[in-house]
């Protein structure tokens, strides 16, 4: 590898080509991966798709060296009352629980990859792709009904950058719920690269949470590979951060097979979340549905982008999206990019977009019946975001989502 | 009771309310009456409290309070009470949820305790029977997908279940069945009681044949111009507004 990638290299890249180097096992395949990174850098405001997100600018303002190792104490996760299967990747280093593992589960570290063809042009994901050697892997066995959720625990306290993979598969008819919380005060940047494969038949729940520290930069990338009859149902929350990007990329390999791409942000004064999402559409017959309710207050913003790709021969596809903001001050801001682009003649697709303020006549009934001026916005508040964890089908997950919403009502 | 004194209300800097004096004693139910667009739904929005309703004179006490410098949820948990004439539709809010949060925040402002959840749901359901509304109303969204009169029933079910000291009734009987319509007689009848006071405003006679007003009054341009016991509903019934507009 030579140190001529970078011209006039700033401290950033100077910083991320010696830990590249400092890597052993570098294939031409990583160093194929860290020249592309290289070439397109860190995606900033002038690239189609981050507008509203420039990760250069955030992620170039940090001390540019690897997170350390943390030994900090870490509490036990909201989640811990569903009694799942817990994985912490801490600072980008991989923590499996010594637990009991749920039967027909197998996990482990295994190579990381190499490539991913679609996401080539992906800054982030490049770089994700050649700092990474090792990955979390999860299997889920064909057949095999998971008896308890897997938790993959985020934890990002530290400063500076860090970089995770996770491989799961989900074999044919098995299924599986995954829960990803994202975590932890750091002031660093956290690239976070999700490559599942939904086999014939499987059903996949991933469920993420986003509730890091106000200075966390965090980009998670999802991408999944979704097979016929298969089934991924996927609702995140998050309130944000200094920036905070949860992407998925769904592309449907296979017939007949369903999706849901649920999220709800609650953004609080200087915080960003960014959800942006791309399915494509390549078989007959799929069907999807994305319901994303954005709130920002203070001068909050929340992004939404989605798109929906139909392929020629991706016929009687049914695909339909909405997205609606709440924006509870003047100075907050709301994003929204709905796509479709479609190739097939007989296809149902739509999309929606809206953006408002509080309803001014619901709050003035609310007061007039007792409640005060907090205590009707909140409840205004927890109905409008509420719809997104209504679609939340397990119960135990539900609830702590609801509590999540909560949460962040109160501390507002 | 319920004291007026020249009140004066401006919305977006026209007058709507100009000098105009009311006195409900404790124990009675007053009825206004007057044209559309005189003033009587910025009256009611005004004497709850609602933002926009600029008071540039005037004053109004309850039980001898001052009530203009209350939020409007201060003055619910003082007994206030106001059927809407268009009430709300709120997405999202369970009926029964909403219910109970408001009957909490009143008694929770007076000091008083929660409602038990079994008082709360056994309440509800009687409420419900008289308002006419069934248990499958109770558990959709509040308002949501409700027609006109069955949202007027709600307006009824919640003042049954609050008991406030003091209502006002925005044109609670504007399309109404006429079952529903006694059923409002009703549970105004029930509550009548020498410590509470009413004030309803509607266009129409029939209400007024379950519930005998103590006074009637007629709102013109934002003034009360003809004050009377219950007869003169039934004159404004035959003969209209034109000559108590014109002699005023
Ligand atoms: N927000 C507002 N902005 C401007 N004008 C308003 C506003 N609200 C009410 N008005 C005006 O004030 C006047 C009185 O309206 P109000 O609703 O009080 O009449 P009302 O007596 O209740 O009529 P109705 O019998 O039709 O219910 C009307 O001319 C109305 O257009
Ligand atoms: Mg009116």
């Amino acid at each position: 590898m030579s140190n001529t990638l970078f011209i006039n290299p700033t401290a950033l890249e100077a910083g991320l080509q010696a830990a590249f180097s400092a890597r052993n096992k570098s294939d031409e395949r990583h160093a194929a991966a860290f020249e592309r990174f290289a070439r397109a850098g860190l995606p900033n405001r002038r690239i189609e798709g981050w507008k509203w997100s420039d990760f250069n600018a955030s992620v170039r303002a940090l001390d540019p060296v690897e997170a350390f190792a943390s030994d900090a104490v870490i509490a036990p996760s909201a989640f811990a009352g569903l009694k799942p299967f817990e994985i912490q990747i801490v600072n980008g280093r991989v923590v499996i629980s010594d637990d009991e593992r749920p039967e027909g589960l197998r996990c482990g570290v295994m190579d990381a990859m190499a490539t991913i063809p679609e996401l080539e042009a992906h800054g982030i994901v490049s770089l994700n792709v050649a700092m990474n050697r090792k990955a979390l892997g999860l299997t889920v066995e064909e057949g095999v009904s998971l008896a308890r959720p897997i938790l993959i625990r985020h934890i990002n306290d530290g400063a500076g950058f860090s970089f995770a993979q996770t491989l799961i598969k989900v074999d044919c008819n098995a299924k599986a719920q995954i829960i990803e919380t994202y975590e932890g005060e750091g002031a660093g940047f956290y690239s976070h690269l999700n490559h599942m494969a939904v086999r014939d038949g499987a059903s996949l729940q991933r469920y993420v949470m986003q509730e890091t520290g106000a200075s966390n930069i965090v980009h998670a990338m999802c991408a999944a590979k979704v097979d016929a009859e298969a089934s991924f149902d996927q609702t995140s929350f998050s309130s944000g951060s200094a920036l905070s990007r949860h992407e998925t990329l769904v592309h449907f390999w296979g017939k007949d097979a369903e999706a849901s791409i649920n999220s709800a942000a609650l953004v609080g004064d200087g915080r960003h979340s960014d959800f942006t999402s791309h399915v494509v559409f390549k078989e007959e017959n799929c069907v999807t549905r994305q319901l994303h309710k954005g709130v920002a207050a203070g001068r909050g913003r929340n992004v939404f982008q989605g798109k929906f790709e139909v392929e020629r021969k991706a016929q009687k596809t049914d695909a339909q999206m909405t997205a609606n903001a709440l924006l509870l001050s003047d100075v907050a801001e709301a994003n929204h990019k709905p796509e479709l682009e479609i190739y097939a003649d007989d296809v149902e697709c739509a999309h929606g977009s809206t953006a408002g303020a509080l309803d001014e006549d619901a709050l003035f009934y609310m007061r007039q019946r007792g409640l005060n001026d907090r205590e009707a916005r909140a409840l205004l508040i927890e109905a409008f975001a509420g719809e997104v964890v209504g679609e939340i089908t397990d119960e135990g997950v539900e609830a702590v989502f609801r509590a999540k919403v909560n949460e962040w009502l109160e501390a507002q | 009771m319920l004291n007026i004194e020249n009140l004066r209300v401006s919305v977006d800097g026209a007058e709507i309310i100009k000098g105009l004096s009311l006195n409900v004693p404790a124990g009675e139910v007053h009825a206004i009456m007057g044209p559309n667009g005189s003033g009587k739904s910025t009256l009611s929005y005004c004497l709850t409290g609602r933002d926009d309703y600029e008071v540039t004179g005037g004053s109004v006490a309850l039980d001898g309070e001052d009530l203009l410098d209350l939020d409007p949820d201060e003055r619910a948990a003082k007994g206030l009470f106001l059927s809407f004439q268009h009430p709300m539709e709120i997405p999202g809010v369970q009926t029964m949820s909403f219910v109970r949060t408001a009957l909490n925040a009143q008694r929770k402002a007076r000091g008083e305790d929660e409602i038990s959840a079994a008082d709360f749901i056994k309440l509800i359901r009687e409420k419900a029977k008289i308002a006419g509304l069934d248990d499958a109303k109770l558990k959709r969204q509040f308002n949501v997908g409700f027609s006109g009169g069955e949202k007027k029933r709600m307006e009824m079910l919640q003042m049954a279940m609050f008991e406030p000291t003091f209502a006002i009734m925005d044109e609670t009987d504007s399309g109404l069945d006429i079952d529903a319509l006694k059923m409002v007689g009703d549970v105004v009848n029930a509550l009548r009681a020498p410590s509470r006071g009413f004030l309803i405003i509607t266009h129409y006679q029939r209400l007024l044949e379950y519930i005998q007003p103590d006074r009637v009054h007629i709102l013109a341009d934002g003034k009360i111009v003809k004050s009377g016991g219950a007869a003169l509903a039934r004159e404004l019934e035959k003969s209209g507004y034109e000559q108590f507009i014109k002699a005023a």
